[in-house]
């Protein structure tokens, strides 16, 4: 057994294990958080489909940013839509057969990746001359960045100019995901495969910690989640009902 | 705490999970690649180191293709034909594997599994010549 293979094996199962439970941790620590107000930012929809088609507006489209700042989210759907894009074509390294809508990606999410580092590189720029943000930057902010942009920089150059052997890193992948353990396939060692893996798994660890939490959060925010029907139907949190109102206490909505 | 307590009980759910699908799993899937032909030479097996050949073979061909297509250099250091003659064989009742779906033939083996595109085969050929029957030799590359 290699020491890269056992190193990189074993780091993928700590890391996944961190990355389920700790955004599943927080998922219900989200779940369970009481939203005492009403806040709906109106014109809000006042059925639930409508919320639905609100919410994924926002997921999907960032309609809020788009209404705020156009060239922010010119950057921010470039980068997300081609990270989809370049995670659907990464599918063919865990499966096997590949399902033919990820062969069929192949082609767009090698290019796609250009295009995701573009938008990397526009938010980086927001981040260091716009001054308003510059001045509410920390530390992690520019983290991120860098990790996602160590991770598409390395990725391109793997695809465009130091190859490797990606049979053998599929066959070490897959026995990574059978958990054959102490007998994977040995990986490949070359560097930018170390460097693109290792910035990887890191971004898995630090993602229940960090402000990539933005993605299960978002579907979690008051302003956005919430049926404008406050004379319909009254909002009341659980907490306030115990402590308030001791008799005939209203049903509560959410 | 009751963190704590939560995720001991996440993780010994993770660790039965794991212990189960390892007696279940069985070998890794892996590509079957037809053996070639011949070894390049006495010390090496093909034109160019495994390795080398593994991640670069693509490349090279390219380059290849280059040289020949747009300057005219025409060698057989990196020719597409002696790849196929050497590296693509018959099954036992003498049939040549098809490159265009399957994995049997020697290029596909490889690019089915990693789900890579070939378009090398679109005009050249994907059978070596000793499968031409002589009505229809195909030019010789040297």
């Amino acid at each position: 057994m290699e020491f890269w293979t056992a190193f990189y094996a074993i780091s993928f199962y700590v890391a996944t294990f961190i990355l389920v439970f700790g955004l599943g941790y927080k998922i219900y620590q989200y779940a369970v958080t009481p939203a005492p107000l009403k806040i709906p930012t109106t014109p809000a929809p006042v059925t639930t489909g409508g919320v639905v088609v609100r919410l994924l507006s926002e997921v999907i489209l960032f309609k809020s940013l788009f209404r705020s700042n156009k060239w922010i989210w010119l950057f921010a759907i470039m980068f997300h839509l081609a990270l989809w894009i370049v995670l659907v074509r990464h599918l063919r390294y865990f499966m096997d057969p590949v399902w033919t809508l990820v062969v069929l990606a192949q082609p767009f999410g090698k290019y796609g990746s250009f295009i995701m580092l573009f938008g990397l590189l526009g938010l980086l720029a927001r981040r260091m001359f716009v001054k308003r943000i510059c001045y509410i930057s920390s530390p992690s902010d520019y983290l991120m960045l860098f990790l996602l942009l160590t991770i598409g920089i390395s990725g391109v150059l793997i695809s465009f100019v130091t190859r490797t052997d990606i049979i053998q890193f599929k066959a070490f992948m897959l026995s990574v995901l059978s958990f054959d353990f102490f007998s994977w396939q040995t990986m490949p060692t070359d560097t930018m495969l170390l460097i693109h893996l290792a910035s990887v798994i890191l971004l898995m660890i630090i993602f229940p910690f960090s402000k990539l939490l933005h993605v299960p959060g978002v579907f979690f925010s008051p302003t956005r989640n919430q049926v404008d029907n406050p004379r319909e139907k009254r909002h009341v949190a659980p907490w306030a009902v115990k402590k308030f109102e001791t008799s005939s206490a209203p049903t509560t909505s959410e | 705490m009751k963190i704590l307590m939560i995720l001991g009980k996440l993780s010994l759910g993770l660790l039965l999970i794991m212990t189960v699908s390892g007696v279940s799993s069985g070998e890794v899937s892996m590509p079957e690649i037809p053996k070639a032909k011949n070894n390049f030479s006495a010390e090496q097996s093909c034109v160019e180191p495994i390795d080398l050949m593994r991640r670069e073979h693509g490349l090279l061909l390219k380059h290849y293709r280059h040289d020949t297509m747009r300057r005219g250099i025409r060698t057989s250091e990196y020719s597409l034909i002696a790849c196929v003659n050497c590296h693509v064989t018959a099954d036992e009742s003498g049939n040549y594997p098809t490159v265009h779906h399957g994995s049997d033939h020697f290029c596909r083996s490889c690019h089915t599994y990693a789900a890579v595109n070939i378009d090398c085969f679109q005009c050249h050929t994907s059978k070596p010549q000793e499968s031409f029957s002589s009505d229809m030799e195909p030019v010789q590359s040297d």
